[in-house]
């Protein structure tokens, strides 16, 4: 939910409850008070009755007007008591009910008990009662739209710095380098925000940037002793008079730096990728990378006797950096000749925006998900560092192609998708 | 300071000798310059290369590169890029400003495409990166060799196998072998590397790249293809096994 609605709901609630209870109120004090007014009025009639009356020792004249009457209506010695009362009458005349105010109290004249009655219309009062709380209800209300206008446009708004900072955090990426956007504000909040959201952002990025510094540097620093380690076994291995252990020892270590130089390769060719630096694109035509690399692996191929189906139709043409291309291709083609069994089969084929490679072997163990982990190998082979999949991945990710994995009949199926 | 005030026989003959022997090597054999400030590497580079009758020499830094460059000659140069008190390029920018004609394979740690097109551009014959296989970097260095020192000859002769480089045919005795592209890879790598054992991984990588990882037992039946085609010529077994190792190219 958003604060915003959230706010407005709560708001709204409140003032409802608010204006229900308090409009009630209002009513009632409002009717209160102008029947208190209608009875001054009634209580001044009978003064000016009870006064014409010690006057003129005779009852005046029942005069009746419209909102006001009076009758006279001669009682034994039964002693009425004086009462004012809320009541509604028939009125004939207009044929509608009407509320009225009625004052009844005794008067003696002479020796006749009357009981006089004086009743006013409380139509006009109701009428203004109505009126008066109609037209509070509506500024009230109209105050309330305002309100609600205001925080739904005003607010938002107001927001607007904070809903950039946010979409800059959302687009926020390590490896671009650039800066979280924001707009300036003088909102005390906003600005603590974007400071510290600066502030975060510098720091992790210097952070990642000396890693990544370091990573590159140190791989490029293990190379040259490798390249030492390296020469030396092979002027070793030209003496000749060792004896086979020793021989096999010797051809051990020399695979292993072998090994330790790969991955330093692949380690090292992750973090460029990380740092973008195969920037220059070209147009690359998939097709050819994919002949030219099968053509090489011919004989690795027929050494493992994997039949090669080749389905490629179209001259798929990229605009990407070559190197990238010819990473992600090779990656996934040695990956399915490594992981294939002998007299298995390799499908490559090629559309229009996908390419897959799919090879036969056994089902995974792990979970899908982590065959793109560095270092995740599913199984103990000596033949795999587990850096392939995830460099193919990296390259997947850093030209927005997909990359699928799925597992039907017998066969490993990875298939990347062009945007 | 110690100053001789005259010679001996031995010393005037032997510096005579030393120096007619200087002469002799600068006439018929193949100078190499080794630019390289790990000298464990650069001494492992200089003893292979030898071992190929090149004549070798070494510069570790900066200065001593810019001087031997500009005082000599050499048929192939090998370049790190960093070198301390200056650039390994700033060196290859120097020679080439110089119209020196000397070629130049850059041997870089930093495996980066930014180097390797401006070490080309800037007029490198090729480019390797680190770590390498000695028999590798043999093998590059024949090959500019082959392309500087004999104005582009394209011809190897080793006994009676003449490997013709350009149109990429094998003569044994004059008369003409079949090989697959490989097998003509593999032999020309033999060819280059003669009487050295060769690692089975830098076979492979030699021939299939280095994406190749783990197994390489798919090279034996390589190797086997192309022994059978050489021994139904008639020769000798030339390609000898190092048990547990890898091969090795021989006439003896």
């Amino acid at each position: 939910m958003k604060l915003l609605h959230r706010y407005n709901r709560l708001n709204i609630l409140v003032t409802i409850i608010v204006l229900f209870i308090g409009g009630v109120c209002y009513y009632f004090i409002l009717s209160y008070v102008l029947i208190k007014q209608l009875d001054k009025d009634l209580r001044l009639e009978e003064l000016e009755v009870k006064d014409f009356v010690r006057i003129n020792k005779t009852l005046p004249p029942a005069a009746n007007y419209k909102d006001q009457q009076m009758t006279y209506k001669p009682v034994g010695d039964a002693v009425t008591a004086r009462k004012f009362s809320s009541i509604t009458v028939f009125d004939s005349s207009e044929n509608e009910v009407e509320p009225i105010r009625r004052l009844v109290f005794p008067l003696t004249v002479g020796s006749t008990n009357y009981v006089v009655s004086v009743t006013k219309s409380r139509q006009e009062t109701e009428d203004l009662v109505r009126l008066i709380v109609i037209l509070t209800v509506s500024i009230i209300a109209l105050l309330l739209l305002a309100l609600f206008m205001i925080n739904r446009f005003v607010l938002s708004k107001l927001w607007l710095p904070f809903n950039k900072t946010l979409a800059g955090l959302k687009q926020f990426n390590l490896n671009s380098n650039a800066v979280i956007e924001h707009s300036d504000t003088t909102i005390t909040e906003f600005k603590e925000l974007n400071d510290a959201v600066s502030k975060m952002s510098e720091r992790v990025v210097n952070d990642y940037n000396s890693l990544k510094a370091f990573t590159e540097n140190a791989s490029h620093e293990i190379q040259t002793p490798l390249a030492v380690v390296n020469s030396k076994l092979e002027l070793l291995i030209q003496a000749e008079n060792f004896t086979e252990q020793q021989m096999q020892d010797i051809q051990t270590i020399h695979d292993e730096i072998n090994r330790l130089s790969k991955l330093n390769q692949s380690l090292l060719l992750l973090t460029k990728i990380d740092n973008d630096q195969f920037r220059e694109t070209s147009q690359v035509d998939l097709a050819q990378i994919i002949n030219r690399l099968l053509n090489n692996y011919e004989e690795l191929l027929s050494a493992k006797q994997i039949t090669l189906i080749k389905n490629i139709t179209r001259h798929t043409v990229l605009l990407m950096n070559e190197t990238m291309a010819q990473v992600l291709i090779s990656n996934l083609v040695t990956n399915s000749i490594k992981h294939n069994t002998d007299g298995g089969s390799i499908t490559i084929s090629l559309m229009q925006n996908c390419l897959t490679v799919s090879n036969t072997g056994e089902a995974l163990i792990n979970p899908p998900e982590k065959l793109f982990e560095r270092f995740k190998k599913d199984k103990v082979n000596a033949e795999s560092l587990g850096l392939g999949l995830s460099i193919v991945k990296k390259i997947c990710d850093r030209y927005h192609f997909t990359i699928n994995y799925s597992y039907k009949e017998g066969q490993h199926i990875l298939s990347v998708l062009f945007p | 300071m110690h100053y001789k005030t005259g010679f001996t026989i031995y010393e005037l003959t032997s510096g005579l000798l030393q120096n007619s022997f200087r002469i002799l090597l600068q006439i018929c054999c193949v100078k190499i310059l080794i630019i390289e400030d790990e000298k464990a590497l650069s001494d492992s580079i200089a003893k292979y290369l030898r071992g190929q009758d090149y004549l070798c020499e070494i510069a570790a830094d900066f200065n001593t590169a810019m001087e031997k460059t500009e005082l000599y000659d050499y048929d192939c140069i090998l370049l790190d890029i960093t070198i301390p008190g200056g650039s390994g390029l700033a060196v290859l920018k120097e020679l080439r400003t110089n119209n020196k004609q000397d070629g130049v394979l850059i041997i870089s740690a930093k495996n980066s495409i930014d180097d390797k097109v401006n070490g080309l551009m800037l007029g490198a014959d090729d480019y390797l990166s680190k770590p390498f296989h000695l028999s590798e970097l043999n093998a590059r260095v024949a090959a500019i060799i082959r392309r500087k020192q004999f104005g582009g000859s394209s011809i190897i002769q080793f006994n009676n196998i003449t490997i013709d480089t350009q149109a990429k045919s094998v003569n044994i005795s004059n008369k003409p072998l079949d090989l697959t592209k490989k097998e003509f890879e593999l032999l020309l790598y033999f060819v280059n590397n003669k009487k050295k054992v060769i690692s089975r991984t830098a076979i492979a990588e030699h021939l299939w790249g280095d994406e190749l990882e783990g197994n390489l037992d798919f090279i034996y039946t390589h190797i086997k293809n192309l022994r059978k085609k050489l021994l139904e010529t008639g020769n000798a077994d030339y390609i000898k096994s190092v048990y547990g190792m890898g091969y090795k190219f021989t006439d003896r």
